[in-house]
């Protein structure tokens, strides 16, 4: 039995990878102090935005015990299709919402697929990844789309740093990271989708509405991937046809090293933006000492690996202490 | 004591994790017996059948053969010693056909290849003595649950066992199935081979075994020769204290409103136009065998599933839930049968478990939730149910069967449902938490809640219950009134669906 810990003396979950990631700063930053720019290390926050966003929100799926594969195509069509919409001329602002509310509808057709033929989003986000990528492609004629960013402040306000250093987008990350850790631990929302991640029978049994809460839940993963990608349009002023084509197995990542398990019912939206970071850093640490960016990728993977065979010692330590 | 034991088992231990199984437990078992094991669930009958079929490996104790002390350390040093066990789950392959089963990794051989024709010519005996007359050929699944327990019977047969150890082996065996088996169990015993026979139902218990242990809590409490036990010694062995002591009378009415569920017809799943009144302030029983639609009865007042034809009138004035959603925010509740599977986030604590329904299932809950909110939540159930743990923030798997039953109990008490339906409520809990949740079903029913409680337990129906309702293959059998609960007339009328002549 475990003993009775107050909680306000208790270290939040994220304590491990917070600590791993000021520790890889700190290594860099001694090894090459030009790491440490405040310029250099806000730019990393806003590189990490766009798929940061994304990472917060599949901290959700994971935590309902689901996962969507389709994240990385939602963002494009999502930015895509407003793009578009800012080439015909129409607002870039009501474009940028246009596209988010898309994103949501493209969230909703996910999630009514899976309640309605009751299969794991997995399943069913694996057929509409390619769905949203095709159709994508059809509307974007296979060529990048690049709105005029002459005719509205959108694109400025985007993609303009505060005092010359802190980008607009990061702050919109940290925003939607601080909102969405909120609606996960102190939401009846955020409690019921705990709730049926942790067992989606007795979840059911003890009245939850497991199928509204799952549509809920993708259609907000659908709403974040929009606006990721409206954001990502004001940022760099065009968006590629194959852009988000590897996003989603770098967002569960990040989740993951977070300390969001894949077991579900529970979830850590810190976890996942400190996990992105660890990402983040590696990447772009590794330019640093003059490494190959093409590492970043097995680097990446090797500190997935690391992550998990951490938690899984720790959780087997813990049971056997509590056996 | 006539004879040495063929199998003696001493001072036996077994806990797994803080739970105790089997704690001193010491059994001899004479040679060319039927030697039967009761006891109430968790009462450490299984984990003995598994340490004798070596797939445990006990904590302490030491068991002998004919005296010398043996190491059962697999199920292959099981069998080589001569022991054959029955489970009560089929252990069985349902695509493959009855023959392949029977000869599961020691097939027959001819040239090599494996031999069917050897197969059915080494086992037509046996099944001509069980009875089973199907198709050997044909895959395991066609046939009817009872078939395969005897299929299952037959394999172990096949292996000529000296100890055979059977695990409720009639289960889903019908009556004449079960006289079958009874017949086949004494033409063994004649042939000089042991069996312990596993039961917590007593009366089949009376019927076939020479000699009984009554087993409580991990322990051997007695063994007699079966002609000089009672049916009522045997019981309060089982429970540790008389049946009085064990049952508590109903509390005094807090709330007399006239509350009733009226069902009429009801038809889905494998009910057949069920119709009956429950009313408020009395403990109504469910019984059945598996598979009668006792299940499904609850399932179709909940919300689960849904009804073909037929209608409820709920105390609310409405009719049957369309969802579980719909039925808790109506304040009708489900304590379901399996615990760990389907009442309980086991990794999540109490706090977390008491708030599913509240927060979970109702809309009229702050949409803002806190910890302090959950906390408090379950410290009133804590209290006021008494559950073990020192606070809400003990994960529910960390809490003993009683403890986690309570905690699913409370997550519903917190809601004041109008409506209680309890699908075998004390399953796998210890007697002193069935006494509690016992009494927590007398004070659901005296603060005017319609009480529905499903036990597969007579001894508990019979204690607790005003009437029991009896559904015999899905139709309403019977409606017996307390003054008529004699337990004979009831056992039959669940097996049969008929009153006894």
């Amino acid at each position: 039995m475990t003993t009775p810990t107050r909680r306000r003396f208790r270290l939040p979950d994220e304590i491990g990878v917070i600590v791993a990631l000021l520790l890889l700063i700190v290594i860099i930053g001694v090894a090459r102090p030009r790491f440490l720019n405040p310029i250099n290390l806000f730019s990393i926050l806003g590189n990490t935005t766009f798929l940061g966003m994304l990472a917060l929100g599949m901290v959700f799926l994971l935590a309902i015990r689901e996962i969507d594969l389709s994240v990385g195509w939602i963002f494009n069509f999502s930015a895509v299709l407003a793009a578009l919409m800012m080439t015909a001329g129409i607002n870039p602002w009501l474009c940028a919402a246009a596209g988010i509310g898309f994103g949501a509808g493209l969230g909703a057709f996910n999630g009514m697929l899976v309640v309605a033929l009751r299969l794991p989003a997995i399943i069913i986000t694996l057929g509409t990844y390619s769905m949203f990528q095709g159709l994508s492609l059809v509307v974007n004629r296979g060529r990048a789309v690049v709105p005029d960013r002459t005719t509205s402040n959108y694109f400025e306000v985007v993609s303009t740093k505060l005092w010359g250093v802190v980008p607009v987008a990061a702050l919109v990350f940290v925003g939607l990271a601080i909102a969405l850790h909120l609606l996960l631990h102190r939401t009846r929302f955020g409690y019921r989708v705990q709730a049926v991640g942790s067992n989606p029978d007795a979840a059911r049994l003890a009245g939850i509405p497991t199928n509204w809460v799952r549509l809920q839940t993708m259609i907000l993963m659908g709403a974040i991937c929009g606006l990721s990608g409206v954001m990502y349009i004001g940022f760099r002023g065009a968006i590629d046809p194959n852009e988000g084509s590897d996003f989603v197995l770098v967002v569960v990542a990040a989740v993951i090293i977070g300390g969001t398990p894949l077991s579900g019912g529970y979830g850590t939206v810190i976890g996942a933006v400190v996990g992105m970071l660890i990402i983040q850093i590696i990447s772009s640490g590794l330019i640093f000492f003059g490494i190959d960016a093409t590492w970043s990728t097995f680097v990446t993977g090797a500190v997935i690996v690391l992550a998990v065979a951490l938690d899984q010692l720790i959780r087997l330590q813990r049971a056997r202490r509590g056996g | 004591m006539t004879a040495s034991p063929l199998i003696s088992v001493r001072h036996l231990r077994k806990s797994y994790g803080g739970v105790v199984a089997l704690d001193d437990m010491s059994i001899d078992v004479l040679p060319g017996t039927i030697h039967a094991i009761v006891g109430e669930n968790g009462a450490g009958k299984s984990t003995l059948m598994k340490v004798l079929a070596g797939a445990v490996q006990p904590g302490g104790g030491q068991i002998l053969r004919k005296g010398a002390p043996v190491t059962i350390n697999s199920p292959a040093a099981a069998r080589a010693l001569g022991i054959g066990i029955v489970y009560q789950e089929l252990s069985l392959f349902p695509e493959r056909s009855v023959l392949a089963n029977l000869f599961v990794n020691r097939e027959p051989t001819r040239a090599g290849l494996v031999s069917l024709a050897a197969m059915e010519a080494q086992s037509r005996d046996i099944l001509a003595a069980l009875g089973l007359d199907v198709d050997l050929r044909a895959p395991l699944s066609r046939l009817s649950i009872g078939e395969q327990q005897l299929v299952e019977l037959a394999r172990v047969l096949l292996e000529e066992p000296r100890l055979l150890i059977l695990d409720e082996p009639n289960s889903a065996l019908n009556r004449a199935e079960t006289d079958r088996l009874f017949a086949v169990l004494h033409g063994l015993r004649t042939r000089g081979i042991t069996m312990l026979y596993v039961s917590h139902r007593l009366e089949e218990v009376f019927a076939i075994s020479d000699r009984v242990t009554i087993t409580r809590n991990g322990r051997d409490v007695l063994t007699r020769d079966t002609a000089a036990l009672t049916m009522a010694e045997v019981i309060e062995g089982m429970i540790g204290q008389s049946r009085e002591a064990l049952f508590p009378p109903p509390l005094p009415r807090t709330d007399t409103t006239p509350r009733e569920l009226c069902v009429t017809g009801l038809t889905g799943g494998r009910l057949q136009d069920i119709s009956f009144t429950a009313h408020a302030g009395e403990i109504v029983g469910l019984a059945g065998l598996e598979g009668s639609g006792v299940g499904d009865l609850l399932a179709l007042l909940f919300g689960t599933s849904h009804a073909t034809a037929g209608s409820a009138r709920y105390p609310d004035g409405s009719g049957l839930p369309r969802s579980p959603t719909q039925a808790a925010r109506r304040g009708i509740s489900l304590v379901p049968a399996d615990r760990r599977h389907q009442g309980l986030m086991l990794d999540q604590s109490i706090a977390f478990n008491i708030s599913t329904v509240a927060v979970g299932a109702r809309n009229d809950s702050p949409l803002w939730f806190t910890q302090g909110q959950a906390r408090k939540r379950a410290d009133r159930q804590i209290t006021a149910l008494r559950i073990k743990a020192t606070s809400g923030d003990v994960p529910a798997n960390a809490l003993s069967g009683g403890n986690q039953q309570k905690v699913v109990i409370g997550k519903w008490l917190e809601i004041a449902p109008e409506v209680f339906l309890l699908d075998d409520p004390t399953r796998g809990v210890d007697v002193g938490a069935k006494r509690e949740i016992y009494t927590l079903m007398r004070k659901m029913s005296a603060d005017g809640g319609i009480v529905l409680f499903a036990s597969t337990e007579l001894a508990e129906l019979a204690g607790l219950c005003d009437r029991i309702l009896v559904i015999y293959r899905g139709r309403l059998a019977g409606d017996v009134a307390a003054a008529d609960m004699d337990s004979q007339r009831l056992l039959h009328l669940i097996n049969t669906g008929t009153s006894a002549p």
